[in-house]
């Protein structure tokens, strides 16, 4: 029998959310040109627009920010998150950073060059940006197991390794910098990677000589996954299975945003000392002297405290996921079609089913987004193909097998309550799909324009 | 009733621990760290005058507003009150967050310049200049003469010599100047005020050749105040009142908040031009973060929103700039060479003229600030040879025109007692001047070598 389980925390301090009316809400998306990226955070009731840089902090870390060291150069702060990161991760060489796309940015400028090929396992919106503003081209090389969401394979982040054998044949390993593993893979739906399939892919790489380096950012909910999931792991800790992912690299970039609890900040994290060095010099001119890396030293201290607190015990994790897995079971409970298995940091719609009228280019994803906060202020955001942007050689849309509306819990912030009115929003929605209409651009960014586009429904 | 003493317009809601390293601690991490002070760990520096970038004490409203910040990544209302408070102030109406100053300038230079592109300034800082070289693009300091002069006073050392910039337009052509910057207070000629005066006609040659101008504003309101103490006309006005006739003068600004924004993190990038700020918006998207937190917390936008207002207050203005005089008076009362008049956020030593047995190759403002370190843990800053000299390709170096050790006073942080502490350690240490050795350079980054290189101390 399934036991419920609860915070392991209470709360200590609240901030107060307001409902609004319909009419309000009218309003307030048609002013957001039907993106939700631009509604004012007063119009929203539950915002599950992302899990980044959202969390609750705790009290510990509330008290690391009164003890943070704001010194320039060699804050006290700073040898912590050295320590936290060496401890937690297992990587020698910290590089901070103020968010994880400045470590991305850093990386990428350090390691690709024009013409390179940078393989991963699926795209994420900066991740591939970065790689292409180097010059680089990402590959695809995903199980495709990972672009059917009704796929209950238990680790739909893994990656294909016929795929990457034949990418390096085809194009040779001298021109990929590296590998770029994703854990927990965002825009799959939150899937994980298995172990055993880190390990072989970091031995492939190696036996080429290319370095792999993870987006560590959601490791940690990756390693609860492999606990629920994989033989052989069901009583080792987290911490001693995020360190054992983590010994399957070179390094990792992570955003603090997410796993970490923190409200902003980030790192590189390497082996290398040389290449370590060279991060610096970039980093000293985009983000900030090396001991502080574009952060304040109270931010410092609070990432170190996240850190430890993150694996403290699996309670937090446990926690973390069965939120999620709540709100999931309840829509699957009710035949609402969502990406399988619940990923760890949200609940993914399948919007190409919920909404079987709209072709892709209407923007099925972005449409029953806009529809979701219409019915009851709940925030998500689109991850289909306003998101996957244009191929800059053909000028056409990338469509990705993926329409999906994300629906990302932040961390330690909403309540068994909450989920049951997102969950009731949902369905409510369901019900009336067919109302809902497809979009069209009235505004089209060149560059990541799910940001700042804007949409009006199709007449 | 008038007194004579300015005080402190707060008083302490909250302390942090000074550790006081000993002599021979002092000496072992010097060797630790090559002579390096950016090496040293809090820790082992007893008074920290290294920077006072995002280094000052918040206030009780602050923390109470860090508090009450709103973490949402789209549309927080933490971003409103920001941009609200930098419209006030600036009317500038785009206003762009990044998570600190240097990335507003790589924003605003990698949108604004290309390969060959001139950019003229009353003296750039270090990350302005590596920012705009890094785009290909010159940095071409136009300081007026008396700025390069630290003992010869002028109530505004930071003007610019206009007809320099009128030279330097004429000989590049207009189309090679993207933009004219101007540094209030000039940091590097020694935090030095610039007058509205100068401003006025500077904006007119930037109007005239239809060439946008902006600022580096990190201490508006220090250069506001110098205003009121020095610019005839000014007595009477408020700062804020001041502020405001700078900022209406440009058409953009960049913005360290942890300096005059009184936040230990955090600025941004403001202008008028709306398809200018949306092109920066871009690249704000992929290097910083979205453009309703552009890299900060919300907590942090909030304590900026707040900062900006408090920094503009005449009574804290009054005490911050009389403290930073007030140890330039002592040095000076000693006999040790300053720059004069003193600035607004440090007092600069003039090491050239305190160790003329030390050549420019030796780094005399290097030795100085290690001296300063060893004889009573206080942690300044070379911005000498070491910061600015080029090293041409034969492996020869051309030396920065003035040889300065700052130091630098947070915000809010000292109190006299720590001030008075420090101006006995520069009197002992001008007294044994005289047996102070230079240093060489034994290990360097190829670009912003002064955080990261290794010295050795020159035999005698």
């Amino acid at each position: 029998m399934t036991r419920s389980w609860a915070e392991p925390f209470k709360i200590k301090m609240v901030e107060p959310i307001r409902m609004t009316t319909r009419e309000h809400r009218e309003q307030a998306i048609q002013e957001a040109g039907y993106n939700t990226f631009l509604l004012r955070s007063e119009d929203v009731y539950v915002d599950l627009l992302t899990d980044s840089g959202t969390s609750a902090m705790s009290d510990y870390q509330w008290a690391g920010l009164m003890v943070g060291d704001e010194a320039y150069a060699g804050s006290r702060s700073f040898y912590h998150l050295v320590e936290a990161v060496r401890e937690v991760y297992g990587y020698e060489e910290l590089i901070p950073t103020h968010q994880g796309r400045g470590a991305e940015h850093i990386l990428s400028q350090l390691l690709i060059k024009p013409g390179d090929t940078v393989p991963g396992n699926m795209y994420f919106t900066t991740t591939r940006f970065h790689q292409e503003h180097a010059g680089g081209t990402f590959a695809d090389v995903i199980i495709d197991e990972a672009h059917d969401p009704a796929d209950i394979h238990p680790f739909k982040g893994n990656v294909d390794l016929d795929k990457l054998a034949a990418l390096i044949d085809r194009v040779g390993a001298d021109r990929i910098p590296y590998f770029s593993l994703e854990t927990n893979v965002n825009m799959a739906g939150g899937q994980p990677v298995s172990m055993a399939n880190l390990k072989a892919t970091y031995e492939l790489c190696r036996l080429h000589g290319i370095m792999v380096l993870l987006d560590a950012t959601r490791a940690l909910e990756n390693a609860w996954f492999i606990k629920q999931r994989e033989g052989g792991y069901e009583d080792r800790s987290v911490a001693e299975i995020l360190r054992e992912i983590c010994s399957h690299s070179d390094g990792a970039t992570v955003s603090s945003k997410k796993d970490n609890l923190v409200n902003i900040g980030g790192f590189l994290a390497l082996r290398d000392p040389e290449l370590a060095r060279e991060a610096r010099a970039l980093l000293v001119a985009f983000e900030g002297l090396h001991t502080y890396g574009g952060m304040a030293g109270r931010d410092l201290e609070a990432l170190a405290r996240g850190i430890e607190e993150m694996v403290a015990s699996d309670d937090h994790v446990r926690a973390r996921v069965g939120q999620v897995e709540y709100l999931g079971n309840r829509l699957i409970k009710v035949g609402i079609p969502i990406v399988l298995p619940i990923g760890g940091h949200g609940v993914f719609l399948d919007a190409q089913k919920i909404l079987r009228h709209l072709g892709q280019d209407q923007f099925p994803a972005q449409a029953l987004t806009a529809e979701l906060y219409l019915e009851s202020g709940v925030r998500g955001m689109e991850r289909g193909v306003v998101s996957a942007g244009r191929d800059p050689a053909t000028g056409d849309h990338h469509r990705p097998k993926l329409e999906l509306v994300r629906l990302a819990i932040p961390r330690r912030v909403y309540t068994q309550a909450h989920m049951d009115v997102v969950a009731e929003s949902v369905m409510a929605v369901h019900e009336n799909r067919e109302a809902v209409r497809g979009l069209r651009f009235t505004h089209e960014p060149a560059t990541l324009r799910f940001f700042q586009a804007r949409f009006e429904p199709i007449p | 009733m008038q007194f004579h003493t300015i005080i402190e317009p707060f008083r302490i809601h909250s302390v942090q621990t000074i550790h006081f390293p000993d002599e021979r601690e002092r000496e072992k991490s010097l060797r630790r760290v090559g002579y390096n002070l950016f090496g040293l760990h809090s820790d082992e520096v007893i008074i920290d005058l290294l920077t006072d970038s995002g280094t000052g004490a918040m206030s009780s409203s602050q923390w109470a507003g860090m508090m009450d910040g709103d973490e949402s990544y789209a549309g927080s209302r933490s971003f409103y009150r920001f941009e609200a408070a930098v419209r006030e102030l600036t009317g500038l109406p785009e206003v762009v967050p990044t998570h600190q100053g240097r990335a507003a300038e790589r924003i605003l230079f990698s949108e604004t310049l290309s390969e060959g592109d001139v950019v003229p300034n009353n003296t750039h800082f270090d990350t302005t200049r590596a920012n705009i070289e890094y785009q290909g693009a010159e940095a071409r300091d136009l300081v007026i003469s008396e700025g390069l002069e630290p003992s010869t006073p002028h109530p505004f050392k930071g003007n610019m010599d206009v007809d320099a910039l009128e030279a330097l337009i004429d000989e590049v052509g207009a189309d090679r100047v993207p933009l004219v910057m101007m540094t209030i207070t000039n940091n590097t000629g020694g935090g030095q005020p610039v007058s509205l005066g100068n401003l006025r006609a500077v904006r007119e040659v930037c109007a005239r050749f239809d060439i946008p101008f902006f600022l580096d504003a990190c201490r508006f309101a220090e250069n506001a105040w110098f205003i009121k103490l020095r610019e005839e006309g000014y007595a009477d006005r408020t700062p804020t009142e001041i502020a405001r006739e700078i900022f209406s003068l440009v058409d953009g600004c960049t913005f360290s908040a942890k300096k005059d924004g009184l936040a230990n993190i955090g600025g941004f990038v403001a202008m008028r031009d709306a398809e200018l700020a949306s092109s920066c918006r871009n690249l704000l998207i992929l290097t910083e973060g979205f453009p309703t937190y552009g890299g900060l917390a919300g907590y942090d936008l909030e304590a900026i929103a707040i900062g900006l207002h408090e920094v503009l207050d005449e009574d804290y203005l009054r005490y911050r700039i009389r403290s930073t005089a007030y140890l330039a008076e002592k040095a000076d009362a000693a006999g040790v060479p300053i720059v004069q008049p003193p600035g607004g956020h440090a007092v600069y030593i003039d090491a050239k003229a305190l160790l003329p047995q030390i050549p420019p190759k030796q780094y005399p403002a290097q030795a100085l600030a290690v001296e300063l370190y060893r004889t009573g843990g206080v942690r300044g800053v070379e911005i000498g040879s070491v910061m600015f000299g080029e090293v041409q390709p034969d492996g020869t170096e051309t030396p920065a025109s003035m040889e300065l050790v700052r130091l630098a006073i947070p915000r809010r942080t000292y109190t006299q007692s720590h001030i008075d502490f420090v101006a006995e350690i520069i009197i002992e240490v001008a007294g044994h001047a005289d047996k102070i050795r230079g240093y060489r350079i034994v290990q360097q980054a190829p670009w912003l070598r002064h955080f990261t290189a290794r010295f050795e101390p020159v035999e005698s």
